[in-house]
């Protein structure tokens, strides 16, 4: 697969997919250990394999005879029993990576051992919207994700609304910066600087009327300015949200951390569907967890995971149909390297959000894994 | 000096003239960039500010001037040995606050470590489990909290140093390799938490920048905060770790898809044994494999030295190395066939950084308009550059150094991930933007609610809130409880948080604040005085257009545009009621620094 294999296709402003609805994707950069996060208890293989940071029975919050949550999810187990939670088994692809950064590359751009210019967010957005529509993409970051470059929209990216505020200093400075043709660092800049002036003032606004109805936890990573941000009307359709800094990477004595890690990432997920129901404004979105690669089933010599294959990926909302999809990886099979051999492109997860959710044609974004994984999402 | 080494210096330099040759005589067809010598005739007085621009972190007009007058081979000559500017303060070496005693050494990975083993020792970090009393880990656990802070505390006091050593240097380019490697080598002070450890490789980074990559490698792979960044300490032969054998080959030398998982395992299998001793290196012969390892396609009983050896005789490593050290001095567009013509030149140069320097520095295509600003500043030398611009010899306390270039998207000894910061384009969004901005007006018009970050850190609201209640004279347990959403049901998260009863981690946090405070000394906090008045006055600028045409010459790499230089005039004459400055009046200043926010406000100011 090479770069910008699908730039073939002829931008035609045909399909615009269904714009009353929101897509949230929620990366947990770092590979989180799916493992410890859906536990197969069941499975003594899976304790074979971990004899030291195995989660024990007595301690999974238990959702069938299977499987059950790390104990502190318990604000995923919530969503779990409103079944507006389902977790797709053994997402991954061929000739896996296990770099964070080629790993990342390949599920930011939506095409597995190859690249794209654009991200696989990004050319969702321009198929929602082939002509430039203010504020269809917001990021909250530091530092734009590869995920949302579009080829048409300039995302919003921001972290910390309060700093937006003192923007108005350099508001009188209407078209001073002349646009140049050619894409250079700095025409690149000079653009930056003119959406930048807009977006300022909606954030700001946003974020000073945001009253959470519900608890977030103690680390919201970003949810709370996605429903600020929501709640105040805007055109917004697709939001992306990270947990930053690689924090799920949990080579060592991970027991503790990836449980608290686990907490605040079900605390603020169920605090905002909560938030976003309290207000009648949760039909409309539909949020994706993923995380760039799962961790090795066997525990490393450090009471932590290393690097790994195959992992869940979760879909999120009330029009979901809670439940597991896929077929679990068989912990008993695995290859060589004592991985995971993947058992569903990870693709096929986008795909549903693009076709079930967002109306689109996946064949328009991606390159593979067009199929759809039925029944998720019934609009 | 011996004539062995005589020999092979002399070898190196015909190797790099004859590939130089070669080069100039391929110019022929479409080159991109081009390597070719510039000619001396051609230097200009924009060629010594792009120079020192790109090679350090600008000068003023009068230092530009100067080093235009050495021409072209001696003032290259002079940024890369040092001495092309002027020293704006002696240089001295880190003070430390002493905050380090040995029992912090080794330090536990986590709090629950420490507690578990402190459970069964009767003791940990040098203080002893209390007994008869609640809470009998407490100590414990303050002190762990302690170190952590303190730490974290010191690390800022360490970037302090540095920048300020970055602005004053007369060998900025000393500085600026070592930003660069701080980037390409990208340990955290999070991970570390060791400020001795941040401080010793960065001292390694400035020392060694500019000689041998290849000795560099090797060098960090031996670092005691490279080590523990990465893991090493846990690395034995029963239990390699592939991390650091990985991200030697990814990060540092080859790049991702240039070996195999196979080279991967077999690698982590030569660095068996390496590990941290306190701030020291040491090989434990006992954890390492010495068995035989087949490495790209060598094979051998191989050790982690011979792992670099092996990895440096790639054509890969060089076109890696050489073409990230482009992106960094001159542009991010590099182009396959440039990229391993770059590789050449640094391959035949030993891999000495000086050297291939020397030649980027002194060919013609640096100097082209495709690459004469049209680089897009990196934070730390948005900060540093203003400053040495302004003639200002020591780095601000007010706006914090620390907290202004991380709003902008980069804080020292805390890159992003062990991918360091990515470069170009990447540097810009909206809210990054408005920060470069801000940055101006808080030199320019400090904030007079400034609150020192180093004394009052903005991430412990929640530990001012538990000291503010046992102040009230509530019990440790419900002044630890955190502060939930009224009304709201308490998340799982928040229960969590202060469950053991031997001791109590928000009580400990609020302590260890409190210890780190006692013994972490202050960053000065002075507010730069600026006088953009004499500034003017000193240049004789007389009308509007003067004053632009003075900053845009002392403080952009671009000329602006005609339209946009109209405003710019048109806006200054509106702040001072007239398009001439009244310096008998004394009454300009402010409209004066107005105008020097709205100014470097601009997109072309971002760029260098």
């Amino acid at each position: 697969m090479g770069l910008s294999s699908l730039s073939a296709f002829p931008s035609v402003a045909s399909s615009t997919g269904n714009n009353n609805r929101i897509a949230v994707i929620f990366e947990l950069s770092g590979g989180n250990d799916g493992l410890n996060t859906h536990i197969p208890y069941s499975d003594d293989i899976y304790y074979q394999l971990r004899p030291k940071i195995g989660i024990r029975e007595e301690d999974v919050l238990k959702l069938d005879d299977a499987y059950g949550f790390n104990k502190s999810m318990k604000g995923m187990l919530n969503l779990w029993k409103k079944n507006q939670l389902a977790i797709v088994k053994g997402c991954g692809y061929e000739n896996p990576s296990f770099s964070h950064f080629t790993s990342n590359a390949y599920m930011h751009s939506g095409v597995p051992n190859g690249g794209h210019a654009l991200g696989w967010v990004g050319r969702v957005a321009d198929e929602l919207s082939p002509e430039f529509r203010d504020n269809l993409i917001v990021n909250i970051a530091a530092k734009q994700s590869p995920a949302v470059v579009s080829g048409v929209h300039t995302p919003i990216v921001f972290q910390d609304p309060e700093r937006f505020r003192k923007f108005e200093w350099i508001n009188n400075f209407e078209n001073i910066s002349e646009f140049d043709s050619e894409p250079s660092n700095l025409s690149f800049v000079k653009k930056v600087a003119a959406s930048a002036k807009q977006t300022s003032f909606l954030i700001d606004e946003a974020w000073k009327n945001f009253r959470p109805t519900s608890d977030y936890g103690i680390v919201p990573f970003g949810l709370q300015k996605v429903a600020a941000c929501i709640k105040a009307g805007f055109d917004t359709q697709l939001y992306y949200v990270s947990v930053p800094n690689n924090l799920f990477d949990t080579h060592v004595s991970q027991g503790p951390l990836h449980s608290r890690l686990l907490s605040y990432v079900s605390d603020t997920i169920s605090g905002f569907f909560a938030d976003l129901a309290n207000d009648g404004l949760d039909q409309n979105v539909v949020m994706l967890v993923y995380s760039e690669f799962g961790r090795r089933p066997g525990e490393n010599s450090n009471l932590g995971t290393d690097h790994g294959t195959a992992n869940d990926m979760y879909l999120i909302g009330p029009k979901v149909s809670g439940g597991v999809y896929g077929s679990p990886p068989k912990l008993d099979q695995l290859n060589q390297d004592g991985n995971m051999n993947f058992t569903t492109d990870f693709r096929r997860v986008y795909s549903t959000l693009i076709r079930d959710w967002l109306e689109l044609k996946p064949e328009r974004i991606l390159s593979g894994g067009l199929d759809p994984i039925e029944a998720i999402i019934s609009s | 000096m011996s004539l062995q080494l005589i020999l092979r210096i002399w070898f190196r330099h015909l190797s790099l003239a004859l590939l130089l040759a070669f080069l100039a005589l391929g110019s022929a067809r479409p080159a991109n960039f081009d390597l070719s010598p510039l000619n001396k005739n051609d230097w200009t007085l924009g060629h010594a500010k792009h120079l020192l621009e790109r090679a350090g972190f600008g000068a003023t007009y009068q230092e530009i001037n100067r080093v235009y007058r050495l021409g072209p081979e001696q003032a290259v000559q002079l940024i890369l040995k040092g001495g092309a500017i002027e020293r704006l303060a002696p240089f001295e070496e880190f003070e430390h606050s002493g905050i380090f005693d040995q029992s912090l050494d080794p330090f536990p990975p986590s709090r629950p470590a420490l507690t578990a083993a402190a459970k069964i020792s009767g003791e940990g970090l040098g203080i002893k489990v209390r007994e008869g009393v609640n809470r009998p880990l407490q100590p414990i656990v303050n002190k762990f909290f302690y170190w952590l802070r303190a730490s974290r505390l010191e690390t800022d006091r360490v970037v302090y140093w540095w920048a300020n050593e970055m602005l004053a240097t007369d060998h900025p380019l000393k500085e600026k390799i070592a930003l660069f490697w701080h980037g390409h080598f990208a340990v955290n002070e999070d991970k570390v938490r060791d400020y001795r450890k941040m401080l010793g490789m960065l001292n390694l980074l400035r020392k060694h920048g500019l000689g041998s990559a290849e000795d560099l490698v090797n060098l960090v792979a031996k670092d005691p905060a490279m080590l523990v960044f990465l893991d090493a300490g846990v690395n034995t032969k029963n239990a390699p770790n592939e991390n650091f054998a990985r991200e030697i080959m990814e990060m540092f030398t080859l790049g991702d898809g240039k070996y195999s998982e196979r080279d991967v395992r077999e690698g982590a299998r030569a660095f068996t044994g390496w590990e941290v001793e306190g701030l020291n290196f040491n090989f434990a012969s006992t954890n390492h494999d010495n068995g035989k390892k087949t490495f790209l396609n060598e094979t051998g009983s191989f050790g982690g030295e011979d792992i670099i050896e092996i990895i440096f005789e790639q054509n890969e490593c060089g076109d890696f190395i050489a073409s990230k050290l482009f992106t960094f001095f001159v542009t991010e567009n590099v182009p396959p066939s440039l990229r391993s013509q770059l590789g050449e030149i640094l391959r035949s140069a030993d891999y000495d950084v000086s050297e291939f320097l020397e030649t980027i520095f002194l060919s013609k295509g640096f100097y082209s308009e495709e690459i004469v600003g049209q680089r897009i500043k990196g934070p730390v030398e948005l900060m540093v550059s203003t400053y040495r611009k302004l003639n200002i010899s020591k780095v601000p306390g007010n706006p914090d150094f620390n907290t202004s270039s991380e709003l902008m998207g980069q804080r020292l000894m805390h890159p992003p991930t062990v991918a360091g910061w990515a470069m170009g384009k990447s540097w810009i969004n909206p809210s990054l933007l408005f920060e470069r901005n801000n940055f101006i007006l808080e030199l320019v018009f400090p904030d007079i609610g400034f609150v020192p970050p180093d004394r009052a850190p903005p991430f412990i609201r929640e530990v001012t809130n538990v000291q503010n209640r046992l102040r009230e004279g509530l019990p440790v347990s419900a002044a630890t409880a955190p502060t939930g959403i009224e009304g709201g049901m308490m998340a799982e998260s928040n229960k969590n948080a202060d469950r053991d009863e031997d001791f109590n981690t928000r009580l400990g946090s609020m302590r260890g604040w409190q210890m780190a405070l006692e013994r972490v000394r202050p960053i000065d906090r002075h507010v730069p005085s600026l006088d953009f008045s004499g500034y003017m006055q000193k240049q004789n600028v007389n009308t509007v257009v003067e004053a632009v045409n003075a900053l845009e010459r002392d403080f952009f790499s671009l000329r602006l545009g005609k339209e946009q230089r109209n405003k710019l005039v048109d806006y200054l004459t509106t702040l001072l009621g007239s398009n001439r400055l009244n310096y008998g009046a004394n009454n300009s200043e402010s409209a004066l620094r107005e105008f020097f926010h709205k100014m470097l406000s601009l997109p072309e100011y971002q760029m260098g």
